[in-house]
């Protein structure tokens, strides 16, 4: 978390820098100029990732959501778009540091659970009933390839592929007021006030998906946006045994672009 | 903040319909056939998770009885057979899941009630799998070869860790080296990651007459060992028994950290306590030393480390500035238990990993002269 802030900071203070060294015009604007010229816009976005990292669909053992805060998630992208020879068409390349998370708290039902010891000396096998909060905190540097199509001088829809490395992962929570029954339904039940997990460290470092998003150039430099990122491979490995289906990353991200 | 209400509002939509019942439990025996019957059973039934024990009245035909029971909402039983062992009449039903998928079997007992025979030796040679085929439970046969499972383990707890895979490796084991025959092996466990989230790192062996509840194994452990059956002939004079022990190295607090200059010891004891024979409460691992009930008591002190079995005699003494009426033991007003653990404070998850303790014939000398 805190290595996120930095890092944001970090690139906040570097565009702030870039931007105060254009009121002269230095090597800086003669590349951007260079690069302008040749057909490519140079854009910066900065926005905000709202969504979930969600089993798809919802599991029959989740039984209702009783809470869900999608936290402040930032994401910034540096990009270039281009169109092709004077059409509605382009394509644009970015690079985005992002980060997706969400805390939920639920209740669920014969909810069925695996867990290896950490020294791999046995598995904790169990039905939960009871509540469940998870946190999900990841941070990724995303590297976005999209078509774009231009509508008017104004508006620009915008799809394609995505994928992320995964920087900083957090995936923790607790059960609690509930029971487990050992081995299956009709184990041995054993009442547990609170027990917390940690799956942070075994999440996948790669994750992909699909994204399409609408840009409206409000004024000459600056655009709105909004977008969806639907990932398309679990959080974590396809054998995982802790948590037994797919998790998968949808979150809508809202901000402005300045345009060069 | 509204984004936030509109996104859980988004997510609930997306609830799916709830799944029929997984569990097929007996949750309580039905309070009007209880009530119909409550000349023939005696004091409240044991419900476990594949058992239900009555005690009943000697001399009752037990055959003919049909319990009702309380079910998992959706849940069915269905009646196999009836079959007869020594004293005790067994009804064997299978209960089935709301599911359609998830079922089990369900002994239901009535067995006679007995006082230990006075001569009995706890020698630890009987006992068989659980459910799950996991872990040792022991019972005793008294009284026209009925067995009596008088013993109670937290076995049914650790196996929650995963960290069980066979007999052996439980807290409480059977084991052949005992003076004869079999014995019953006590070892301090490491619960694993699992045991330490819950905040039991360590699980002591133990076994003792009573019941464990595992449904309070994480949440209130002192409350899933219930000690105490009555189950006294006569007024107990002696503990005797023998038993060898080991304690492990690193002796460990409740959070694990090691205590340094600690050495883990074992305990045997023995307590006879009063109960109410209408309404028992039973002792537990908060009270099992200190409750005001406690009449009589034989704990092993300084037991050592022997390496080779070693006897002990132990004299039962009196509690609280009690005394033992025989007017109350007619009316089944006492309780009796006997306790060993590889951990003395297991109960606090105090101990050592590792620390050993063998225990073999069991006895309890009673006072001869009944009046």
């Amino acid at each position: 978390m805190k290595k996120t802030i930095l890092v944001i900071l970090a690139v906040i203070t570097a565009v702030a820098a870039s931007a105060q060294q254009s009121t002269s015009l230095n090597d800086t604007d003669k590349n951007l100029m260079w690069v302008a010229q040749r057909g490519w816009n140079i854009r910066l976005s900065a926005g905000v990732n709202i969504g979930g990292t969600s089993p798809l669909p919802l599991p029959r053992e989740i039984r209702s959501i009783n809470s869900y805060n999608p936290g402040l998630n930032l994401s910034l992208e540096g990009s270039v778009q281009r169109s092709f020879n004077n059409s509605r068409w382009g394509v644009l390349v970015g690079v985005r540091f992002e980060r997706k998370g969400m805390t939920t708290d639920a209740d669920t039902k014969n909810y069925h659970m695996e867990a290896w010891n950490t020294d791999g000396s046995g598995k904790v096998v169990g039905a939960w009933n009871g509540k469940v909060k998870t946190d999900v905190n990841c941070t990724y540097l995303t590297l976005p390839l999209l078509a774009t199509y231009s509508i008017g001088e104004r508006v620009m829809l915008s799809a394609g592929p995505y994928v992320s490395y995964l920087l900083d992962g957090e995936f923790s929570g607790q059960a609690y007021d509930g029971y487990i029954r050992d081995q299956n339904p009709t184990g041995e039940r054993a009442d547990v006030t609170r027990a917390e997990y940690d799956f942070g460290s075994d999440m996948n470092r790669w994750q992909w998906g699909v994204q399409a998003g609408c840009e409206y150039r409000a004024y000459t430099h600056l655009a709105l946006f909004a977008n969806l990122q639907w990932g398309v491979n679990s959080i974590f490995p396809d054998d995982y045994s802790a948590v037994t289906f797919a998790l998968y990353p949808i979150y809508a991200t809202f901000g402005f672009t300045y345009l060069f | 903040m509204l984004l936030s209400v509109a996104a859980a509002a988004f997510l609930s939509s997306c609830i799916r319909e709830e799944a029929p019942n997984a569990e097929c439990d007996i949750l309580e025996v039905d309070a009007a056939w209880l009530s119909a019957n409550r000349d023939i059973i005696i004091g409240t039934p044991q419900i476990s998770n594949y058992a239900v024990a009555f005690l009943v009245a000697e001399g009752v035909d037990c055959a003919a009885l049909e319990p009702q029971f309380v079910l998992t909402p959706g849940a069915t039983i269905t009646k196999n057979g009836t079959s007869i062992e020594g004293e005790k009449t067994i009804i064997h039903y299978t209960a089935h899941a709301e599911d359609c998928v998830w079922s089990k079997p369900y002994e239901v007992s009535f067995t006679p009630r007995s006082v230990l025979p006075r001569d009995f030796v706890f020698s630890f040679e009987n006992y068989t799998l659980d459910n799950s085929n996991r872990y040792n439970v022991w019972y005793e046969v008294y009284g026209n070869g009925t067995q009596r499972g008088i013993w109670a383990s937290g076995n049914a707890g650790f196996a929650f860790t995963g960290k069980g895979q066979k007999a052996e490796d439980f807290p409480s084991a059977a084991n052949p080296s005992g003076v004869e025959g079999d014995c019953i092996k006590l070892t301090t466990r490491d619960t694993g990651s699992f045991g330490k989230l819950a905040g039991m790192p360590i699980a002591a062996g133990n076994i003792f007459i009573g019941e464990f509840q595992s449904a309070n194994a994480m949440k209130k452990p002192l409350e899933a060992t219930r000690f105490g059956l009555q189950i006294v002939p006569a007024k107990p004079l002696y503990l005797c028994g023998e038993y060898k022990y080991k304690a492990g190295e690193k002796f460990t607090d409740k959070k694990f950290q090691e205590v340094p200059g600690c050495r883990d010891t074992c305990a045997i004891y023995s307590v006879l306590f009063e109960v109410d024979p209408d309404s028992v409460v039973t002792l537990d691992g908060s009270n099992v030393k200190s409750s005001e009930r406690i009449v009589l008591i034989a704990q092993l002190d300084n037991p050592g480390e022997p390496e080779e079995w070693t006897s002990f005699r132990i004299p039962f003494e009196y509690a609280n500035g009690k005394s033992f009426s025989m007017e109350r033991l007619l009316n089944n007003g006492y309780a009796i238990t006997v306790v060993a653990s590889s951990s003395k404070g297991g109960d606090f998850f105090e101990g050592a990993v590792g620390s050993t303790l063998f225990v073999d014939n069991l006895r309890i000398e009673w006072e001869s002269d009944v009046e």
